[in-house]
C-alpha cells in the first residue's frame, strides 16, 4: 500500500556546508496522526518544506501519498493542506476572504467553497467573525482559522507545523481538541518540541535533532527502553536524606536520589512498592507518588540531554 | 498556466485597492496635481511656448505618465515585498497547485492595473483643472504607450520587490533608478535641449520613447510608432526577466 510520506536518504544543504537534513527516512502510514519531534533548529520546518514543495533537497527522494516531490509539485500541493510555523495570513481581508481566495487558488467551484468555508468557521468556532480581519484575531483564533484554511479543499493529508508554538495554555487545548476533531479523516503530520503535545495527540512519533532521526515508534514503544523498573517520589515531613539507612539495605531498590526533603525511588517493578512502604514505616512520609516516565525522559535517554527550548 | 488562480489574486489585489481608494487617489494625485500647478500654471508666464504648445500643456501628459508608472512600480515592489517578507502570503499561495508563473503574473498584472487606474485619475483632475481639450483617438493612441510603459515599471517594481529583502533598499532603488528615469525622459524639458552627443544614449531609456511617444500622441495626434515598438520590447524583455527572477528566488 502506498504510504502518505515516504522518505528515502533524504539530504538537504544549505550553502555549502551547512547540513540540516540528513539520511533521513521515514514512513508515514495513512489515515495516521505522526509527530515529528525535535528541539529548535532539527530541522523540521526543513523537512515540511521539502515535502509540500517548497524547497527541493539537494539529494534522495520524498514521495507525498505517492508522488515525487521533485516532479508533481501539483498534484501534491492539491492532495495536501499546510498549517506553516507563521501564520501567513493575509490581513487586509476578512476571515471569510482569506478562505474564499485560498479556495479559488485550488479551483473550487463557487457554491461548494462557500458551502466549505460556512462548515470550516463554525468547525474552527470563528463563525462569528467571519467578517473581520485577522489581525483582530488572538494568537489561538488566527491559527484555527489557518487550520481552517488548510482543511478546505478537503486534503488527504494534512501538514501542520509547530501549531500550538506561543500559545497560552488555554488556547493549545483548544488547538488540540479542533486537530482531534479532524483527525481519522485524512493523515495528520505535525511538528512540535511539546513532549505533551506529540504524546497527547499522536499515535506515532518520531524523533530527530540536528537533521538526523533518532527514533521512532508509538509513545509505548519509546517509552519501552525506559521502562527497567519504575520510578516513585516521596516526600518528607523533613530532610529526606535522613531516612536514607533505612532503605538502604533493601534489595528492591535500585537507585535513590535526595533533593530537600522528596527521595526519588527506583524500583525493580511496582510489587516492590508495598516493601518499600513498609520499610518506611515509621518515618514521617506525606506523600508517595508515582513518577511517569514522560517523552521528556526518553528525549533525554537518546540524546543524552534535554529538549533545548 | 492557471487563468483562474491568476485571476483570483489578481481579484485580491483589487478588492485591496477599491477598500481604500479614495485615500490612495488623494495620495497619488497630490504630487502630480502640486508639480502641474507650480511648473504648469505658475511658470506657465515666465516659459511661454515648448514645441509649439503652452508649458501647462506640454508637461500635462508626462504628469499623468509618471504618476501611471510610478504607481505600477510602486504597487509590485511594495506588493511583493510585503507578501514575501510580512506577510508570507506568496508561501501561502504556492502550496496551492497554482504555479509560482501564475503569481508573478498576477502580481505583475495588479501593478499594472494600479498604474491605469491612478494615471486616469489624474488625467480627469488635470483635464478639469485646464481648457486642455483633445480628440478621443489621441487618447487611444496615448493608451498605445501608456500600456506597455506600466506593465515595463509593474515589471521593474516585480523583480526589485523579489530581490531585495530591506525596505531601506526599496527606498533607495526609487529615488536613485526610478525617479531620474522619469526626470531625464523630457518630462519637464524638451529632449531638444539636450546635447547631441548624450541624445542617443538618453534615447536608449525606456523612460523616453515612453514619455515623448505618449506627449506627442496626446498633444498632437501624432504616433511615433518606432517608440512604441521600444517600449513594447522592454516591456516583454522585462517581463521575462522578472518570470525568471521571481522563479530562481522561489526555488532558493
Ligand atoms: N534558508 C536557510 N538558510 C540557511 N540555513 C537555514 C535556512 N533555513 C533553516 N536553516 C538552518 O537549518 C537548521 C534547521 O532549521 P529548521 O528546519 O527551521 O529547524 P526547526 O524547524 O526544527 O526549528 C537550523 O540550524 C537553521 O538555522
Ligand atoms: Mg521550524
Amino acid at each position: 500500500m502506498i504510504k502518505a510520506i515516504s522518505t528515502k536518504s533524504l539530504e538537504k544543504r544549505y550553502g555549502n556546508s551547512f547540513t540540516a537534513l540528513s539520511d533521513f527516512n521515514l514512513e508515514v502510514e495513512k489515515g495516521s496522526i505522526f509527530a515529528l519531534l525535535g528541539p529548535n533548529g532539527a530541522g523540521k520546518t526543513t523537512l515540511i518544506r521539502i515535502l509540500t514543495t517548497l524547497m527541493r533537497q539537494s539529494s534522495g527522494e520524498a514521495l507525498v501519498e505517492g508522488f515525487d516531490t521533485r516532479f508533481h509539485g501539483r498534484e501534491i500541493r492539491s492532495l495536501t493542506g499546510v498549517v506553516p510555523q507563521e501564520n501567513s495570513l493575509d490581513r487586509y481581508l476578512t476571515a471569510r476572504e482569506n478562505l474564499e481566495l485560498h479556495g479559488r487558488l485550488h479551483g473550487m467551484p463557487a457554491p461548494v467553497l462557500r458551502a466549505k468555508i460556512d462548515e470550516l468557521l463554525e468547525l474552527m468556532g470563528l463563525a462569528g467573525r467571519r467578517n473581520d480581519f485577522p489581525d483582530t484575531f488572538s494568537g489561538g483564533m488566527q491559527r484555527r482559522l489557518v487550520i481552517a484554511r488548510a482543511l478546505l479543499h478537503e486534503p488527504k493529508l494534512l501538514f501542520l507545523d509547530e501549531p500550538t508554538t506561543g500559545l497560552d495554555p488555554q488556547s493549545r487545548r483548544a488547538v488540540w481538541e479542533y486537530i482531534r476533531s479532524i483527525a481519522g479523516s485524512m493523515t495528520i503530520f505535525l511538528t512540535t518540541h511539546y513532549l505533551e503535545e506529540a504524546e497527547h495527540l499522536c499515535d506515532r512519533i518520531a524523533i530527530m535533532d540536528h537533521g538526523r532521526m533518532i527514533a521512532q515508534g508509538t509513545t509505548h514503544e519509546l517509552k519501552k527502553p525506559l521502562t527497567g523498573g519504575t520510578t516513585y517520589e516521596v516526600e518528607f515531613e523533613s530532610d529526606a536524606s535522613a531516612f536514607f539507612d533505612l532503605v538502604k539495605k533493601m534489595n528492591c531498590v535500585k537507585g535513590f536520589s535526595f533533593e530537600g526533603n522528596t527521595a526519588l525511588f527506583r524500583l525493580e517493578s511496582w510489587e516492590c512498592l508495598s516493601e518499600l512502604a513498609s520499610g518506611l514505616s515509621g518515618a514521617p512520609v506525606r506523600r508517595i507518588s508515582l513518577r511517569e516516565r514522560t517523552l521528556e525522559d526518553v528525549f533525554i535517554a537518546f540524546t543524552g540531554s534535554g529538549v533545548r527550548e | 498556466m492557471n487563468l483562474g488562480g491568476m485571476l483570483a489574486i489578481w481579484r485580491r489585489d483589487m478588492l485591496v485597492m477599491r477598500r481604500s481608494i479614495i485615500s490612495e487617489l488623494v495620495a497619488v494625485i497630490a504630487y502630480p496635481l502640486t508639480l502641474y500647478l507650480a511648473f504648469g500654471i505658475g511658470m506657465q508666464g515666465y516659459i511661454g511656448l515648448v514645441e509649439g504648445v503652452p508649458y501647462a500643456i506640454f508637461i500635462a501628459p508626462g504628469l499623468i505618465t509618471m504618476t501611471a508608472v510610478n504607481a505600477a512600480y510602486n504597487e509590485s515592489v511594495w506588493s511583493l515585498w510585503f507578501h514575501r517578507r510580512v506577510q508570507f502570503t506568496i508561501e501561502s499561495y504556492r502550496v496551492t497547485p497554482i504555479s509560482v508563473s501564475d503569481i508573478v503574473v498576477a502580481k505583475i498584472l495588479s501593478g499594472f492595473t494600479h498604474g491605469l487606474i491612478k494615471g486616469l485619475a489624474v488625467s480627469i483632475v488635470i483635464f478639469m483643472i485646464t481648457s486642455f481639450r483633445f480628440p478621443l483617438i489621441h487618447l487611444f493612441q496615448y493608451l498605445l504607450f501608456i500600456i506597455p510603459g506600466s506593465a515595463f515599471f509593474s515589471c521593474a517594481g516585480v523583480i526589485c520587490g523579489t530581490v531585495m529583502d530591506k525596505p531601506e533598499t526599496i527606498g533607495k532603488v526609487e529615488a536613485v533608478i526610478v525617479m531620474p528615469l522619469i526626470f531625464m525622459s523630457g518630462l519637464f524639458s524638451p529632449l531638444s535641449s539636450y546635447p547631441e552627443r548624450v541624445l542617443p544614449l538618453v534615447r536608449l531609456l525606456p523612460t523616453t520613447p515612453l514619455f515623448e511617444g505618449a506627449r506627442v500622441a496626446l498633444v498632437k495626434g501624432e504616433f511615433l510608432m518606432p517608440g512604441m515598438i521600444q517600449i513594447s520590447i522592454y516591456a516583454v524583455l522585462l517581463f521575462i526577466t522578472a518570470v525568471f527572477v521571481f522563479k530562481k528566488r522561489m526555488s532558493e
